[in-house]
This record gives structure tokens, C-alpha cells and sequence, in this order.
């Protein structure tokens, strides 16, 4: 006997420890340092699985009905042998995908079916409350033994102080609402992970086998003297009960215990707690590895004091089994140990403790997506910020779920229904073992499979293992199960369709597993997976390969920014948490949160999205808040044709834009004006894609400022201010300087004020610029403007927008080719004119004049020099010889040339002499000349026939040439003269000679001496007049001709740089 | 190459694996249920008890084996991840 008040100072203050302990974990998880993340830890915590059952129940088992509590540890020491391929397979999966409840993985695996999540949740709802009302009722009756060791039931007590009735069961509930709220809904982890409820888990395991061994030590070694002493003992006194050391018996059958040690090895697994800790608390997959035998080792030590307590209760207590279940704290109460029995009562209430916390928070996790959340989805479609009300739903659940095993505990009473309860809820945990391991391994699994196995599954548990329970504890009247139902004995619970002879467990079993195991393989042969299943099936089964990364596959039109998909995520899990995962998230990769994003990123965000979610409220809502968030927005998955491998755009997408592209290059080619084909680009553009404003912009070269040439729907205002400097305050002086493309996909992150004025101003969402370049050298800006959506300018986008602006360059350089074609031939036809005129003004053919013979020639060069000859006759027996160069190659020099022939021919005959000619020539075209600045050279020769006195006068031309007949030498006439234009007055001088026969005059211009050969050597002065010496009596004609063929052979041209003339006279004997 | 190595790994696990199975379940049981007492303590209590931590034993030795599998794995996936990245 231990007075109350003892009790429960003891009992606060080891849950101050446990608060204390749950509490610093969980700060420094805070501080990112991790107090439960060592694998001894994690062992620990899976031995959560030796719950107040484990305590009492198997005592009390072993000592009524023998050995097979062994199953309950035997089994889990097998499957712990597979954790490694299995568990941790089932750990990588839940963690990849962020899975947060053994519904949720269930639900997950087929397809992210809401139905499967919501009849899990329910089925495990349904078989673990009634282990909760067994915890919680082990603890009331404990407690009531340490305070009132005779009392057999019993739950309210009378605290004296206080005058209060109260139920320890009913506190116990609350203490543990209270923890589990603490500890397990804090917040909405996007993870699910408690790390102080791991660490309380831990301590109460420590807890627990030191109690129970300590009391194991004492019975054994205090109360007797040793093991072998016990069982020696025990035989002889009750060698009837020999059977409870052995199999075989009718209660303990083989087959018994093969049922027994089958549904321990699943339920260690897939009971919701257990599930909890040993998946989503699972902090590093290489803890499973030192669990795999370390958890089965302390299931060893725990369990090996059992039997002997066990025996030795019975002998002390005379072979009654009264209250065997409590031997482990009545004997040390009887036997003067009250200390450790205040001990043995903590590590009970710690097996009991645990759990029923982390069921509670599992359940209630469950609960809350499965059940709870399709319905808030559908009521709240408005988005609201539901991040508040979901925390505290979660809280609510927890304290629901312990509340309901207390009730449950308060109606069922003393009935023996609650002895079995715990096997029966690892029978219902059993259920989960074929969705689970099929979907783990078998891609054929089909959700149809899994719903209708599990479903059938549950319903043959009800009818096979509750039933029979409600009619031995008095709820159902025994007709059912004594005559079956409706009367049909093939539908007896108990042997059903005839199956007699078996224990319950087998039986129930044996028929679960068979229909639901059955119908699962059946179904799923018979159906295929959809869409959604297949991705998962991947996911799941094949975990361990992932596919090499390939390009994108989808894409989503009119996709969300960064900040939407945050605010979304935000109104679920709360601001900061959403802030925190997208940091995490972006951290990892390159884009620019302000909006900017790629086409293929954004599908890799809104899973990232979806699994963040998912984390909170489960995947199948996950999934669905997702799609309603997209579909609200007019957005959608399009499949993505992959061209040339390099360019990843929609199969429509794509041929919008390279129709445009092909629009474009068909206009720049149209060789209309460039204004035209600006406008035209525009118009191509802005009508494909709906842009509400697009420019182009050129640099003009004066002003330097990058000024509008083509627009579509700019506001006058907008056009008025419309130029820009070269200066990176706005972004299209910015694309300009660096050369580069500027894309803003939100206007709400402008960061040159400049530009935000205007855009803002404008309404304008989203822009881009990109530089049109000329042979690398950017030229001017195309921009576009949208004043409907953002992020419009995805990488892809930018690509087609560069290739266009490209376009334009091409447009504008073939332009400024066609004005330089054009000015050229101008050119051309300008000089193609003057050559006309130039050589309009030569003689037709050469004069008969007696007693001399002429000749003359003109070979125009290619660019025209805009040489003259003349031969004049005067009626007075005069003949006037004229040969003149004009620089200049124009049609402006030609004109001046004719004008000298005219002025000549119309004055020669008034001008006896030359020098006065050339005066007046130079007098009449200074003027002119000047202004051109043109300069002629001029050699005038006359020649009288009676006298043959020639007088002659030169305005700076190349002198002329006489071969004399009777020297048999040449000489040079070169009287001074000033080239004509250069002076405004001028004298010029006159020679005079006397011809003989056979003298030759030979005039030239300056293109025969300047004719160059390849190593720039000039024909020169000397080489005529060897050439003259040589042939001087040659005809004329052919004299000259031989010249012009000895100039070409010396250049090795055919042709000549500048105009060669030459005119011959010969005087011939009279 | 993964699986591979594992194979001879996953041939022992099943072997054991099995053999656990069988020694937990009727045909051996049989043989250990006597009613004999040795030191003692009955037979069959005898057998879990010591058959017991031996399958710990075993499980134990078992993690050390995949503890350097996993260890020669997780180096060979790093070379193999690293030249994966070299390839474009």
C-alpha cells in the first residue's frame, strides 16, 4: 500500500522528465542540432512496440495459457531479419515522397486515391481504439493496486485532500491529450517528424526494461533461487500445468502458434504507431541496420524474466490465476518492495504512455488527411489561409482518438472482450501487409486490387474476430455465433464455411488473408493501373533505380510564378514554413525567384509543391488542392514535342513559332522598302502572340539615342517619351550596351525606377527586350510588352523573340545593301554618261589635208579620264592640231571638255595664235573650273600649210614630239604654260617651227608615259621616243597603233589606268 | 553491378531467413517439445531461449555484412554518379 499523494507526486514528476526531455529535443532540433538522430535511439523507440501488454498481458498469459506470448516476439525477431531490403525500402519511398501515415502510403501507392486513404484510416481507427482502452485501463489498474492493493475493481478514487472523485484512467487521458498535442502538433511539419515525442519514447523503453527486469531479478533471484529453482519447483507442485512450458496443447496447437507468429511479424510493421516511428521518424536509413538486431534484443531481455514471474506468481499465490496479469507489481507490493513497485508501475505507465501517444498522433495524422481534408477541400473553395484551422484539427483529433479509447474502456468495463483486443487489433494491422508488400514489389498492383482486398479483408475480421468478442462480453446475443447468421451454421464467426477445429486466431487468419490477399491478386491481374498509378509505381517499386534524367516532358501553360506557388503552399502550411521549403528548394537549383522561370522548371516546382503538401495533408489532397489551384488559373499539363532534341516546346507551341520565324524571313526577303518590312514583323508578331505592345528601336547614329522606328499600340504618351539614351537606366539602353537580352517576367520586380515609372504607368505585367545585332554589332532593340500575364518569357520564348530580332537586323542590313547598290550605281550610270559625252566629242574620222598625214586615237580607260583631240581645218590653209586631258571623272568634267571643244572651234579661226587661245581658254574657265575644281591640260599646235611653220603653246601637257628627218633625232616641244584653272590670268608661251619632209608630230597624253608595268615601273618619256626614232615611218595609223600594242606588252594589261591618246602627223614630200 | 554483389548476400539472407522460419515452426519444435528439464529449466523454454540470442547473433552478423556492402556500394555509386556527370 502506498499512499496516493506518493503515487502521484512520482508520476508528475516522471512526466516533468518526460516533458523535460520531449522539450529539450525538440529545442535542439530547433537549432538544427539533433539529439535523436543516433541509431541506439531509434531501437529504442521501436520498442514502443511492448506496450502495458507487454507488461501484464503476457504474465498474465503465460501463467493461464502458457508459452505463445513468445509469438508476439519471436515473430518480429524474424521480420526484423528482412528490414534491411524491406523496411528500408519502404523508409527510402516514404521519405522521397514525403509520406507521412501508413494510409498515406497506401493511398499514395495506388495512384494517391483519396478512397483507399480514407478506408485505411477508418479500418485503423477502428481496430486501435480498443488497444488505447486497454492501455489506458492497464495504468487505472495498476494505479488502484499500488494505492489499494485488495481491490479488485474499482477505478474512482477519493482524493481525501481535495473531496474529489476522479478516475485515474480519465487523468491518465488527459496527461496524455496534453503530451500528445505538445509533442506531436506543434505545427504543420511538412515532414511529420516529432523529435521530442521520439526522444520521450526512447526514455520510457530505457524505463521500462529496467522495471520490468529489476522486478524479474527480485522474483527470481529474491523470491527463489535462480531459474532452474522456479520451473523445478513449479513442476512439482503443478505437474498438471506442465503444458504451459510446452506446445501442443489444444490451446497452444502448432498451428496456433504459426497464426500467432504470423501476425506479429505484420503487425510490428504495419500497426499505425509502429508504422509512425519505425517509417516517418526514421531519421537515417542506416539506423535499420543496428535495429535489426538490437530491437530483437531487447525484446530478449524484456521477455526473459516472464515466465519465471510468471510461475512464481502461481506459486505464491497457490496456483491462482486471479490477477495474473498483475503479478510483475502485486509481488513486489506483497513482498515488501513497495519502491519497486512504484518503479514497475512507471515502466508500465511508460509502455502505456507511449502507446497511446504516438497512436494517437498517427491516427489523428490520418484522420486529418483522409478523412477530414476531401471534405475541407470541397467546402472551402475560396482560398483562405487554412494553415491555423488545420493545426488545430490535427490537435483536436489527438485528444479525440485518446477520448474515444476512453470511452471505449468505460463501456466495454471489465469485459474479457479487452484481454483480446490487442491480438485482435494485429490481426486488423495484418490487413495492411498485402497492400503494402504487394505495392512494394509488384507493378501489376492495381488500386482496385488493394481497395477490394482490404475492404473484404476487414469485413471477414469483423465478422471472425469482433463478433465473437461482442457476444463473450454481452453486447450481441450468442445466436450468431452458436447458429451462425441468419441461422446459416456455414456463416458461423467462428468456423466459417465449415472450417472447425481451429483456434480463433488461426481461423480468423486464415480467412482474412485468403479473401483479401485473394482478391488483391485476382483484382489486380484482372485490372490495369491508370495513368496516376503507373507514375507511382515507379516511384515505389522501382525506388532504387531512378530513371536518368530526361528533358521535360510536360509543360504547363500559363504557369504560376515562384511567389504563387508559395502563397499556395503558405495557405496550407503557414508563411514561414513555406518561405523556409522554397528556400531549401531553390537553393538547389538557378532560378530567379522574382518571377523569372524556365519551361522546364516549373513542372519540377509545382511537384515540389504537391510533395511539400502532401507532407501536411496527405498526398491524395496534396494532389487535388494542386489541380484545382492550376485549373483555376486556366493552366494545364501539355505533352511536349521534343524538336531536334535541342528545342523543347508544345507540338502546337512549336509550330506557331516557327511560323512565325518563316513569316518573318519571308518578309525580310519581300525587298520592300525597310519601313514596310518593319511594320510587317511587328504585325506577324503582335497577331500570333498577342503581345499589347511591341517596338522596334534603331540607333540613330547623329543624335545617339536608340529612337522608335516601327511600333504597334503604343499610347501617344507612352510614344512621346518613347526614345532612349545609351545609358543602362532603362532596360532597353541596358540590352543595347551589354548586348544582351533583358527579360522581366513580373513587373512587380523592376529595379531601375526609370523603367518602373513608365511600366507601371503603362499597366504593363511582363517585357522582354532583345538587342538587334548586325554582324555581332548591336544596331537597335525589339522589345515586347504584355499587359495580361507574367512570366510569358520563358528561356524557349526568348529564343524565338532573339531569332526574331535577328530578323529585323537582316531586314535593316539589306537595306542599308540596297541604298550602298543603289548610290553605286549612280555612280556608275553617272560615269557610264560622261564616257558617252567624253567620246562624243573625239573626231569621226581623220581629214585629208595636203601634204601631210594624220592620225589619231583615243582608247578610253576604265574610269574615265576624259581625254580630247581635235583636228581643225581653217580655210586659210591652216590645221590645227588640239590634244587635251581633264582630270576629274565625272559627267561634270565631261561637260567642260565639251565646252572646250566648242569654245576652241568656234574661236580658233578668230585666234591666229595659239598662246592667245589658251589665254582666253584659261580666262573663260577659271570661273568654272575652280568651282569644279577641275584643271585641264591643253597642247596647242598650228600648222600652215605654204610656210610649214608650225607654232605651238602648252598648258602644262606632256610635250610633244618631232621626229626630225634630217637630225635623225627627237625633240621635245614643251613651251611653258600653267595647266589651265589655275590661274585667273596668264600668258602663256608660243614656239615656232619649220617641218621638213618626213618630220613626225607625235602629241600624247600623259596616259601612255604613266602606263605601269608589275613592278610599278612607268613606260616613261624615253621609251616614246625610242618607239618614235624607231618607227617614224610608219603610217600614222599604224605608227600609233604600235605604240598603243608596245604600251600593253610593257604593262602586261590589255587594258589601261588611264585614257591614252595620240595623234600623228607626218609630213610628206610634196 | 549493385546486385550482383548483393546476390550471394541475398542467397545467405534467404537461407537463414528460412531457416528461421523453420526452426520457430512445427517439424523442429516437435523435436525440443519434451517434457525434460535440462539444468533445470524445461527443454522447450530451454531452446527459445538459447535458439534466441544465437538468431540475434546471426541478424547481428548479418548487419555487419550489409554495413560493408552498403559502405563498397555507396563508394562505387559515387564513381559511378561521378562519371555520369561527365558524360553530357
Amino acid at each position: 500500500m502506498i499512499p496516493v499523494s506518493l503515487v502521484v507526486l512520482t508520476s508528475l514528476l516522471y512526466f516533468g522528465v518526460l516533458f523535460g526531455v520531449a522539450f529539450y529535443a525538440d529545442h535542439q532540433r530547433k537549432r538544427g542540432r539533433s539529439v535523436i538522430d543516433n541509431a541506439a535511439v531509434y531501437s529504442l523507440s521501436l520498442a514502443v512496440y511492448c506496450t502495458s501488454w507487454t507488461f501484464y498481458g503476457s504474465v498474465g498469459r503465460a501463467a493461464t495459457t502458457g508459452i505463445d506470448f513468445l509469438t508476439i516476439y519471436l515473430g518480429p525477431t524474424l521480420i526484423a531479419f528482412s528490414w534491411w531490403f524491406l523496411l528500408r525500402k519502404i523508409v527510402r519511398i516514404s521519405k522521397e515522397q514525403n509520406i507521412v501515415s501508413i494510409a498515406d502510403f497506401i493511398s499514395s501507392r495506388y495512384g494517391k486515391s483519396s478512397a483507399l486513404g480514407a478506408i485505411v484510416t477508418i479500418f485503423a481507427v477502428l481496430g486501435i481504439m480498443p488497444y488505447i482502452a486497454l492501455q489506458l485501463k492497464a495504468v487505472a489498474r495498476t494505479f488502484d493496486l499500488l494505492v489499494y492493493p485488495f481491490a479488485t475493481t474499482g477505478t474512482t478514487h477519493i482524493l481525501p485532500k481535495f473531496d474529489l472523485h476522479f478516475d485515474s484512467a480519465l487523468v491518465v487521458a488527459m496527461i496524455l491529450g496534453l503530451f500528445g498535442v505538445l509533442f506531436g502538433a506543434r505545427h504543420l511539419d511538412a515532414s511529420e517528424r516529432h523529435e521530442g515525442l521520439v526522444a520521450a519514447i526512447a526514455l520510457e523503453s530505457v524505463v521500462k526494461i529496467v522495471a520490468f527486469v529489476a522486478a524479474g531479478i527480485f522474483v527470481t533471484y529474491g523470491l527463489f533461487d535462480g531459474f532452474g529453482n522456479i520451473f523445478t519447483e513449479f513442476l512439482t507442485r503443478f505437474p498438471e500445468r506442465e503444458h504451459l512450458l510446452r506446445l501442443g496443447s489444444a490451446e497452444n496447437s502448432y498451428a496456433h502458434w504459426l497464426s500467432m507468429t504470423i501476425i506479429s511479424m505484420m503487425a510490428v510493421m504495419f500497426l499505425p504507431r509502429q508504422f509512425h516511428i519505425m517509417v516517418i521518424e526514421n531519421c537515417r536509413e542506416e539506423h535499420i541496420r543496428s535495429a535489426m538486431w538490437r530491437f530483437p534484443a531487447y525484446m530478449l531481455i524484456i521477455n526473459l524474466f516472464v515466465i519465471p514471474i510468471a510461475l512464481g506468481g502461481l506459486l505464491l499465490n497457490h496456483g491462482s490465476t486471479l490477477n495474473a496479469d498483475f503479478f510483475v507489481i502485486t509481488l513486489p507490493l506483497q513482498y515488501g518492495q513497495p519502491w519497486l513497485a512504484l518503479l514497475v508501475f512507471i515502466g508500465g505507465f511508460s509502455a502505456s504512455a507511449g502507446m497511446v501517444m504516438v497512436s494517437s498522433v498517427a491516427l489523428s495524422t490520418m484522420i486529418l488527411n483522409h478523412l477530414l481534408m476531401p471534405i475541407i477541400l470541397k467546402v472551402h473553395t475560396k482560398s483562405q489561409n487554412l494553415s491555423r484551422l488545420l493545426i488545430n484539427l490535427k490537435r483536436l483529433g489527438i485528444i479525440a482518438v485518446i477520448f474515444l479509447g476512453y470511452l471505449y474502456y468505460r463501456l466495454l468495463g471489465e469485459s474479457a472482450a479487452l484481454v483480446n483486443i490487442g491480438l485482435i487489433s494485429f490481426v486488423a494491422a495484418t490487413q495492411f501487409a498485402p497492400a503494402v508488400i504487394g505495392g512494394l514489389y509488384w507493378r501489376q498492383a492495381t488500386r482496385r486490387g488493394a481497395t477490394i482486398g482490404l475492404t473484404l479483408g476487414f469485413i471477414v475480421w469483423f465478422y471472425t474476430l469482433l463478433i465473437p468478442t461482442f457476444v463473450q462480453s454481452g453486447w450481441m446475443s450468442a445466436s450468431i455465433v452458436e447458429q451462425g447468421l441468419w441461422g446459416l451454421t456455414i456463416l458461423k464467426p467462428t468456423e466459417l464455411f465449415g472450417l472447425s477445429g481451429f483456434d480463433l486466431w488461426t481461423h480468423s487468419l486464415f480467412w482474412t488473408m485468403f479473401v483479401n490477399l485473394g482478391s488483391y491478386l485476382a483484382i489486380s491481374l484482372l485490372t490495369k493501373p491508370c495513368e496516376a498509378e503507373l507514375d507511382q509505381i515507379r516511384k515505389f517499386v522501382d525506388v532504387y533505380n531512378p530513371l536518368p534524367i530526361t528533358t521535360e516532358r510536360t509543360r504547363i501553360t500559363r504557369a504560376p510564378t515562384v511567389i504563387e506557388f508559395v502563397d499556395l503552399m503558405a495557405k496550407f502550411i503557414g508563411k514561414k514554413q513555406a518561405h523556409a521549403s522554397i528556400s531549401t528548394y531553390l537553393g538547389d537549383s538557378e532560378i530567379d525567384e522574382k518571377g523569372s522561370l524556365s519551361e522546364v522548371e516549373l513542372p519540377k516546382l509545382k511537384r515540389f509543391t504537391e510533395l511539400t503538401l502532401a507532407g501536411s495533408v496527405g498526398a491524395a489532397p496534396a494532389r487535388i488542392i494542386i489541380d484545382k489551384y492550376l485549373s483555376a488559373r486556366g493552366s494545364h499539363m501539355e505533352d511536349v514535342f521534343d524538336l531536334f532534341g535541342s528545342v523543347n516546346i508544345s507540338r502546337t507551341a512549336s509550330r506557331e513559332q516557327l511560323g512565325v520565324l518563316y513569316e518573318a524571313a519571308h518578309t525580310v526577303a519581300s525587298g520592300n522598302d525597310l519601313q514596310s518590312i518593319l511594320d510587317e514583323i511587328l504585325k506577324i508578331f503582335t497577331d500570333q502572340f498577342k503581345f499589347d505592345l511591341c517596338v522596334i528601336r534603331i540607333l540613330d547614329e547623329e543624335r545617339q539615342t536608340l529612337t522608335v522606328r516601327s511600333q504597334r499600340g503604343m499610347t501617344s504618351e507612352h510614344f512621346g517619351e518613347s526614345e532612349r539614351d545609351l545609358t543602362a537606366d532603362t532596360f532597353i539602353g541596358e540590352t543595347y550596351l551589354t548586348n544582351n537580352v533583358s527579360v522581366v517576367n513580373d513587373s512587380d520586380f523592376i529595379s531601375k525606377p526609370k523603367t518602373a515609372a513608365i511600366i507601371h504607368r503603362e499597366k504593363i505585367l511582363s517585357f522582354a527586350h532583345a538587342p538587334i545585332a548586325v554582324e555581332g554589332q548591336p544596331i537597335g532593340v525589339l522589345s515586347a510588352f504584355s499587359r495580361t500575364a507574367k512570366g510569358i518569357f520563358t528561356s524557349e520564348f526568348v529564343e524565338l523573340f532573339t531569332s526574331l530580332a535577328s530578323q529585323v537586323g537582316v531586314a535593316w542590313r539589306n537595306a542599308q545593301q540596297t541604298d550602298r547598290l543603289i548610290t553605286a550605281r549612280e555612280q556608275q550610270r553617272e560615269l557610264a554618261i560622261a564616257k558617252d559625252i567624253q567620246l562624243g566629242l573625239l573626231p569621226i574620222k581623220v581629214p585629208d589635208f595636203p601634204g601631210v598625214r594624220l592620225g589619231g586615237l583615243c582608247i578610253p580607260a576604265k574610269e574615265v579620264g576624259g581625254d580630247y583631240y581635235d583636228y581643225l581645218i581653217h580655210e586659210d590653209g591652216r590645221l590645227d592640231l588640239v590634244i587635251a586631258d581633264v582630270s576629274g571623272h565625272n559627267v561634270g568634267a565631261a561637260l567642260i571638255m565639251a565646252e572646250t571643244r566648242t569654245l576652241i572651234r568656234s574661236r580658233s579661226d578668230k585666234f591666229t595664235k595659239p598662246h592667245e587661245l589658251l589665254r582666253e581658254l584659261n580666262q573663260f574657265f577659271y570661273d568654272d573650273l575652280t568651282r569644279a575644281e577641275l584643271f585641264i591640260t591643253l597642247f596647242y599646235l598650228q600648222y600652215q600649210a605654204g610656210t610649214r611653220e608650225i607654232s605651238f603653246a602648252s598648258a602644262g601637257h606632256s610635250p610633244t614630239l618631232l621626229w626630225q628627218a634630217r637630225n635623225r633625232q627627237c625633240l621635245r616641244l614643251d613651251p611653258e604654260g600653267l595647266i589651265i584653272g589655275v590661274k585667273e590670268e596668264f600668258t602663256y608661251e608660243q614656239e615656232s617651227l619649220t617641218l621638213e619632209d618626213g618630220d613626225v608630230l607625235l602629241l600624247y597624253t600623259d596616259g601612255v608615259i604613266e602606263a605601269e608595268n608589275e613592278s610599278h615601273e612607268l613606260f616613261g618619256e624615253k621609251r616614246l621616243i625610242e618607239l618614235l626614232s624607231e618607227k617614224h615611218q610608219l603610217a600614222p595609223q599604224e605608227l600609233i597603233d604600235y605604240i598603243v600594242e608596245q604600251v600593253r606588252i610593257f604593262s602586261g594589261h590589255h587594258n589601261f589606268q588611264d585614257d591614252v591618246s595620240l595623234v600623228v602627223m607626218q609630213v610628206t614630200q610634196q | 553491378m549493385k546486385m550482383e554483389r548483393k546476390l550471394p548476400l541475398t542467397d545467405a539472407w534467404v537461407i537463414w531467413f528460412l531457416l528461421g522460419v523453420v526452426m520457430i515452426n512445427y517439424p523442429f519444435l516437435h523435436i525440443f517439445n519434451k517434457n525434460v528439464l535440462v539444468f533445470g529449466i524445461p527443454l522447450t523454454i530451454l531452446y527459445f531461449f538459447i535458439g534466441w540470442p544465437v538468431s540475434i547473433f546471426v541478424i547481428y552478423l548479418f548487419s555487419i555484412y550489409l554495413g560493408h556492402d552498403s559502405a563498397r556500394d555507396s563508394s562505387n555509386n559515387d564513381q559511378q554518379s561521378g562519371s555520369d556527370e561527365e558524360t553530357p
